[in-house]
């Protein structure tokens, strides 16, 4: 690499901008911009507008806002402590309790919204205030939600997949299917984690929950069922053919609205505020979303990440070693950059490597999205950790902290992946196709 | 000096092999005095932004699929005309006459046309076996363009406007059951997983364009336009060649899946080929006296 | 004083109403989907559905920028500032000086870019067929309420040592 000062120069604006105390999307926007001007003699105004319109004036975004609203009506409701009132009776009793509803309930939600971001947002709305109430340790409730909620690039419908399998041309719906036990795998790899860590740990000291015979669970389940219309709606709608992954959140808003109505808490007031709401957090992620399609841009002209698969490309490595290099490849890009643009930017080289070294196209997906995954967790740019600040206004170095744990076991999770291969091929090779319709 | 060029296509593409061949050629034959670096999957630019991105000077040249840009300027459609043509003979005889004008459509938009490939024929993807136009009444067709969404109207079908992204699931929860594109796209997406039938219809072929802005072009000295020019030729020629392999064996690859595929019964054809008409004289009402030219010399050429 | 204090007002009144129309815009979201699965439903069409809808994200995106800001919701790492302690403000400066910076060159290129879809003629690639500039406003409009939010802030820190923002106490997300 001949280019270390430009480079050099790049990432030191790149902390400095980001340390000093710059809102995020102003400062990757001028990173993007020192970089246009170090590496290209683009115009770099003018091309950040290009990016910066098309990538918030999309379709498939409109999803993101309409999920962002869907979890601010819901958290007007009384439908987030229906839901604590249904599954605590249940999950009190686990190691680790309630902190297991932010894992089930991200891992439900994934399964609804093809965004980490939206994910986070909805389970986040409705779980944060009352894992807090009952006196949960905010760094494990903060970790697990920050990692949980990255299982929505995995479940289907998935953002990330859908733009890996463009790339590639390979299925898309090989691709969700591959996806969903590995999805469940790091649910449940997850979950083991807060047992343990509960059993282990002596800060871990919630508020007790009742104790209940089954007839009273039971019948304290009754308060799952708005929550389970709502997302059986959500997800029916789109395996039935009546919406398309976006025209889904659309289904969101208005079933989220219905509940309210039917339990009274829909008011003028709830209702602006709910929307005044997302709206602001619209705002503050689209800036991030900006700032990040223009410093994706400037990656592009400065040629970095190519040139850092191209190095990999240099080594001639085994599987296993090619592997492990990605590994930590997509780990430092996942640092500066988010999966769709750490994925676009470098497939051009690395898939002809996955191909010659003969890996399956559709397991390395698999492999692309844990990575990605952890790239949403990791400083100095992790979208979660952003979401996740504007949310609990905790600092970011904290949010990050509480989900390193997290952020490891994605890691296991990779070696899970090697190890078992099966878990992400079987599903799509073994699920019967409809020949021909 | 080094040009980036950005693709909206995946760098297996052939369009894109094609481009980096080009991109290649050019960077040898100037002897590195001019690089050409490609920017697959629109890691760079995306699609819908290339042609304004090179206009503006934000990249020196790029590769667009010119007939997305036909809201601006009908002859930019001129390659997808339905059913106007029905065989790659037709459509590059078509295109040779097009082609000059084509290219002075482009120069009043700041970019210097250099080659252009035509996709594979467009064909008819439906979920079940169709023998006539009347067949395809109230089938829900996929529409990404105006004439996609009068073809759909003109056929009684009904248009539902899914993007790219959105196609295969789109497929495979039923809220499209038809659409029309090469057989490339079909084979790159699997469709076999969802839709039972391929017609070979030959609809239109749609051509992908590479330009240079022209300022950028303007201030090449004579050795490198020349050197560029002859790398274009190449690439055209090779491109075509390309397109015409990759058309069978896409096909082959349709009947591996599992699809029926085949020519259009004749029923299907004549009917398709009377709603060419109509939609051949409404774009002759758009395009004026320039797209009158090209298709009366085309029709009298035949 | 009085001017003072009714600039404040009006000001606070614009970025407040850039968030009501960002409000309206979302409401359009949702409209235009709800009518796009009705048509499909009943075997209408709705051309252009799905541009429009993107031209509402990003009217809901921008126009909200201001008003984000002001409400203290755009995200930042401020360990730094707060290790600042006593010179807090003069990261503070520093801070919204780049921010105001940023916003600007933003503005001055959103207004370029709109006028230059004007200009080339530029129309949507979809089935819609706007003239791109329109949409593209809001982008312009609600950049330069960006900017414009930003000066404000950095010349109230400068003059009463206090940029102003305070964080939405209603924000029960804060959940303490
Ligand atoms: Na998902
Ligand atoms: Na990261």
């Amino acid at each position: 690499m001949e280019q270390l000062a430009p480079i050099a120069i790049f990432l030191f604006v790149l902390f400095l901008l980001l340390g000093s105390g710059v809102w995020v999307g102003l400062a990757l926007m001028g990173v993007a911009y020192v970089g246009m001007e170090l590496f290209t003699s683009r115009p770099a105004g003018d091309a950040m507008i290009t990016k910066i319109w098309s990538s918030s004036s999309s379709w498939t975004l409109t999803a993101l806002p309409l999920f962002i609203w869907m979890g601010e009506i819901l958290y007007r409701t009384r439908l987030s402590e229906d839901m604590f009132k249904g599954l605590s009776p249940w999950m009190a009793r686990l190691p680790g309790g309630l902190v297991h509803t932010n894992i089930v309930g991200c891992t439900v939600f994934a399964a609804v919204s093809g965004s980490s971001a939206a994910t986070l947002t909805t389970v986040g709305k409705m779980s944060i205030p009352e894992l807090r109430r009952r006196n949960y340790p905010e760094t494990m409730v903060i970790g697990t939600l920050a990692g949980a909620a990255t299982l929505g690039l995995m479940i289907p419908p998935s953002l990330t997949l859908i733009v890996y399998g463009v790339t590639i041309n390979e299925s898309i719906t090989k691709l969700f299917m591959a996806g969903v036990l590995p999805g469940l795998v790091l649910a449940g790899m997850f979950m083991a984690y807060v047992a343990i860590a509960a059993t282990l740990s002596k800060d871990f000291d919630p508020t007790p929950e009742p104790p209940m015979r089954l007839a009273d669970k039971l019948r304290n389940s009754r308060f799952l069922i708005p929550v389970i219309s709502l997302i059986l709606v959500v997800i029916g709608s789109m395996y039935l053919g009546y919406a398309t992954a976006t025209e889904a959140a659309a289904f969101g808003v208005i079933g989220a609205l219905v509940l309210a109505a039917a339990q009274g808490s829909l008011t003028r007031a709830t209702f602006g505020e709910s929307l005044m709401g997302a709206v602001r957090t619209t705002a503050m992620i689209m800036l991030i979303l900006a700032g990040a399609s223009f410093l994706s841009l400037s990656m592009g002209f400065t040629g970095l990440p190519r040139g850092l698969a191209d190095l990999i490309a240099g080594f001639e490595l085994t599987r296993f070693e090619l592997l492990m290099a990605l590994l930590v490849f997509y780990i430092v890009l996942g640092c500066f950059l988010d999966g769709i643009s750490s994925v676009v930017l470098t497939m051009a080289v690395v898939e002809p490597m996955i191909r010659q070294a003969g890996i399956d196209i559709i397991w390395f997906g698999i492999f692309i999205v844990v990575v990605v995954e952890m790239a949403q967790i990791t400083p100095p740019i992790g979208f979660n950790l952003f979401v996740l600040q504007g949310m609990t206004r905790h600092e970011m170095t904290f949010i990050a902290r509480a989900a390193i744990p997290m952020f490891l076991i994605m890691v296991v999770m990779v070696f899970v992946l090697i190890a078992f291969p099966e878990l992400a091929t079987w599903l799509p090779e073994n699920i019967r196709q409809r020949p021909g319709g | 000096e080094k040009w980036d060029m950005p693709l909206a296509y995946a760098a297996t593409n052939f369009h894109s092999e094609v481009a980096a061949g080009f991109a290649q050629c050019v960077t040898e034959g100037t002897g590195g005095a001019l690089e050409v670096v490609t920017h697959p999957s629109g890691s760079l630019f995306g699609g819908n932004e290339i042609k304004r991105a090179v206009q503006t000077g934000q990249a020196n040249i790029g590769e667009r699929l010119l007939s997305a840009h036909q809201n601006e300027n009908p002859l930019y459609g001129v390659d997808s005309i339905p059913f106007l043509v029905s065989s790659f003979d037709e459509h590059e005889k078509l295109w040779s006459i097009a082609e000059p004008a084509v290219s002075e459509a482009l120069a009043e938009d700041n970019l210097h046309y250099l080659y252009s490939v035509p996709w594979p024929p467009q064909g008819l993807y439906m979920n079940k076996a169709v023998e006539t136009v009347e067949d395809l009444k109230g089938v829900k067709f996929r529409s990404y363009s105006a004439a996609t969404a009068r073809m759909a109207e003109l056929t009684g079908m009904i248009p539902v406007q899914v993007e790219a992204a959105e196609l295969s699931q789109a497929l495979a929860t039923g809220v499209a059951e038809s659409f029309v594109s090469s057989g490339a796209t079909g084979y790159d997406r699997k469709v076999w997983e969802h839709l039972s039938h391929f017609y070979e219809v030959d609809a239109w072929l749609p051509r992908n364009a590479v330009f240079a802005n022209m300022d950028a072009w303007n201030g090449l000295d004579d050795a490198t336009k020349a050197v560029m020019t002859d790398c274009a030729a190449k690439a055209a020629a090779e491109g075509l060649q390309r397109s015409m392999d990759y058309t069978q064996f896409t096909l082959d690859g349709l009947k591996e899946g599992g699809m029926t595929v085949g020519r259009a019964p004749d029923a299907l054809v004549e009917g398709l080929k009377a709603i060419g008409e109509t939609m051949t004289q409404e774009w002759l009402d758009q395009a004026g006296d320039a797209g009158r030219a090209i298709v009366e010399q085309y029709k009298s050429s035949m | 004083m009085a001017a003072a204090r009714a600039l404040r007002r009006i000001l606070d009144g614009v970025y407040l109403a850039g968030g009501v129309i960002a409000a309206g815009f979302m409401l359009a979201i949702l409209g235009i989907i709800v009518l796009q699965m009705l048509a499909r439903w009943t075997g209408q069409v709705f051309p252009g559905a799905t541009d429009y809808a993107g031209y509402c994200m990003a009217g809901a995106s921008f126009f909200a920028l201001a008003y984000a800001l002001n409400h203290g919701a755009h995200i930042r790492v401020s360990l730094m500032l707060s290790a600042l302690g006593r010179f807090r403000w003069w990261g503070e400066l520093w801070c919204f000086g780049i921010g105001a910076v940023t916003a600007t060159f933003f503005a001055r290129y959103a207004i370029k870019g709109t006028y230059w879809s004007w200009k080339l003629n530029e129309i949507s690639q979809g089935l819609d067929k706007t003239p791109v500039w329109i949409p593209q406003l809001s982008m312009a409009a609600g950049a330069v309420l960006l900017a414009v939010c930003f000066w404000d802030h950095l010349i109230r820190l400068i003059v009463t040592g206090d940029h102003g923002i305070r964080r939405d106490l209603v924000d029960q997300s804060r959940g303490e």
